[in-house]
């Protein structure tokens, strides 16, 4: 049924300024108003979407130029489904392309840890590894369980402080400054909301040990390895309150 | 009892959780609630449980001349299944179009052949879903030509050929035959009353852009003529669940509920007659 794809085609060249293409359908009083709606709908659309999903990077750059830039990115890399629960995963990648967020060093970044924070959002449901479950294994069990990480959980690492500066952002702070402090951020859906912090390269570390499959005195061996001061009771303690961890098959 | 709804809003969950107007339900868009998990769905979850819930698709695109999308309707059969609702709704429109999502609902030729795929599809849907879903008439903005049937014409075919009821949007009508030059009463009153199963109203907006043209916003109150149309409607065809739709410009949920409750009235004299 050719006819109906010929329309979709011509209506979506419409759309994007080849009107012509669209003119054996078009009625006599067809004026360009009514293109315009449909197009300035789709737009809105997915600004809308993004705005929702980068609101730190919305909060820095203001209105006008995150409008301006995610309909850009629209047009360039319009959604691939009806869900615009998800939309922009290859935002941050172009923002980083986009010649005028060159004066903005952090923004890619910001919309990296915005990104994160969406995908912990709507990750999947799981019981959370509680203090207790965890105190009732005995000792030698715990050193050879390999812990596996909630779905919810993303962390990425920085080598300067942008953790920081994302969650004063987020928070609604101005005046932001960077430090130099190597971070990462871990955002954890495990209790109802997504909860948010900065962590160290410990934490980072452990993490990334059970994200890989290690057991537990794997992952305390490599930490320490790496950073032979760390304090490993607190920050294991730490994470398991964050809910880090799925729960164990019993 | 299911009398007069509201379209749910994140920022009413606790509102809507704890209201005790009588024959309130609420209706979501099921696109908002395809994902894996989150405190969206928890708090749908919950207001389910006390409220009736319909789901109002905007994303499965059944006027593309393409099967709907497989994994779209299975994320919608996941959800209806989980939130057993009483209404499924879709669309006379399409967004989809070789693999890309045009987030609005795009006009179409109604041509015989675009009547035999759309109604395939919809046929695909109600298969899908085990269910008999509800088709809305769509705001026009574009007078195309090509047209083999009127759009009244087009749903009824669509209603004998598929088994589907209608979902009457009155907003929708006011917009398109503003926008396209016929009489809102005429399309009104030729609709088959035993097929339609909701009615929704909406607020809509002159266009900024300096057109002529009114826009199906659902950014401002039902406007007094649309209130009028509905009258006429509900007097024609008797109560139906009745939607108050506001996606942009939210206002807080009881300045919603003014309006719902507007409905609500509005329809309690046609129960009455419908009931004696």
């Amino acid at each position: 049924m050719p006819e109906l794809l010929d329309f979709q085609d011509a209506f979506v060249a419409a759309l994007g300024g080849e009107r012509s293409a669209l003119s054996p359908w078009l009625a006599p009083d067809a004026g360009e108003a009514g293109l315009s709606v449909y197009r300035n709908t789709i737009a809105k659309g997915c600004v809308d979407a993004l705005a929702a999903n980068f609101p730190t990077v919305l909060s820095m750059v203001g209105e006008d130029w995150f409008r301006a830039a995610a309909a850009l990115f629209a047009r360039e890399a319009p959604p691939t489904g009806a869900t615009l629960l998800d939309y922009g995963k290859d935002f941050p990648a172009w923002l980083e392309r986009f010649p005028p967020a060159q004066d903005l060093p952090y923004l890619v970044g910001v919309a990296h840890l915005d990104r994160l924070w969406t995908e912990a959002l709507f990750a999947a449901e799981a019981a959370a590894l509680t203090a207790g479950a965890l105190a009732a294994l005995p000792p030698e069990a715990l050193a050879e369980t390999r812990l596996a990480l909630h779905p919810s959980v993303r962390f990425a690492a920085f080598d300067a402080g942008l953790p920081s500066l994302w969650s004063s952002a987020r928070a609604g702070h101005d005046g932001l400054e960077l430090s130099d402090q190597a971070e990462a951020l871990l955002c954890v859906r495990a209790h109802g909301a997504v909860r948010h912090r900065v962590i160290g390269e410990a934490e980072t570390e452990f993490l990334r040990a059970c994200r890989e499959g290690q057991t537990t005195a794997q992952a305390a061996e490599r930490v320490l390895t790496a950073h032979p001061a760390a304090d490993l009771a607190p920050l294991f303690a730490g994470l398991i309150a964050d809910g880090v961890f799925l729960d164990i098959d019993r | 009892m299911i009398t007069a709804g509201l379209g749910l809003k994140p920022q009413h969950y606790d509102e809507a959780l704890t209201c005790d107007a009588e024959g309130l339900w609420f209706e979501v868009h099921p696109e908002n609630y395809m994902s894996a998990g989150g405190p969206r769905l928890a708090a749908l979850e919950a207001i389910r449980e006390r409220r009736p819930l319909s789901l109002h698709g905007v994303g499965l695109s059944l006027a593309a001349d393409a099967d709907p999308d497989r994994e779209h309707l299975a994320a919608l059969k996941r959800l209806v299944d989980r939130f057993e609702p009483f209404v499924v709704s879709e669309h006379l429109a399409w967004s989809t179009h070789r693999g890309q999502h045009q987030p609005d609902l795009l006009p179409f030729p109604r041509t015989h052949a675009a009547l035999a795929r759309i109604a395939a599809n919809v046929g695909r849907m109600q298969d899908a879903l085990g269910r008999k879903v509800l088709i809305e008439n769509p705001s026009l903005y574009l007078p195309l030509t090509g047209h083999d049937l009127d759009e009244v014409d087009f749903l009824k075919a669509l209603v004998a050929q598929t088994g589907c009821g209608l979902l009457v949007d009155v907003n929708n009508v006011f917009v398109s035959a503003s926008n396209l030059g016929y009489r809102a009463e005429t399309y009104l009153d030729a609709l088959p009353a035993e097929a339609i199963g909701e009615i929704h109203l909406a607020g809509h907006a002159p266009d900024e852009g300096g057109s002529d043209l009114l826009i199906d916003t659902h950014g401002a109150p039902v406007a007094e003529p649309v209130w009028t149309l509905y009258r006429r409607l509900i007097d024609r065809i008797g109560p139906r669940p009745t939607l108050i739709e506001r996606d942009d410009d939210i206002p807080d949920f009881a300045t919603l509920m003014a309006e719902r409750d507007r409905a609500a009235a509005m329809l309690e004299p046609v129960l009455e007659k419908a009931h004696a």
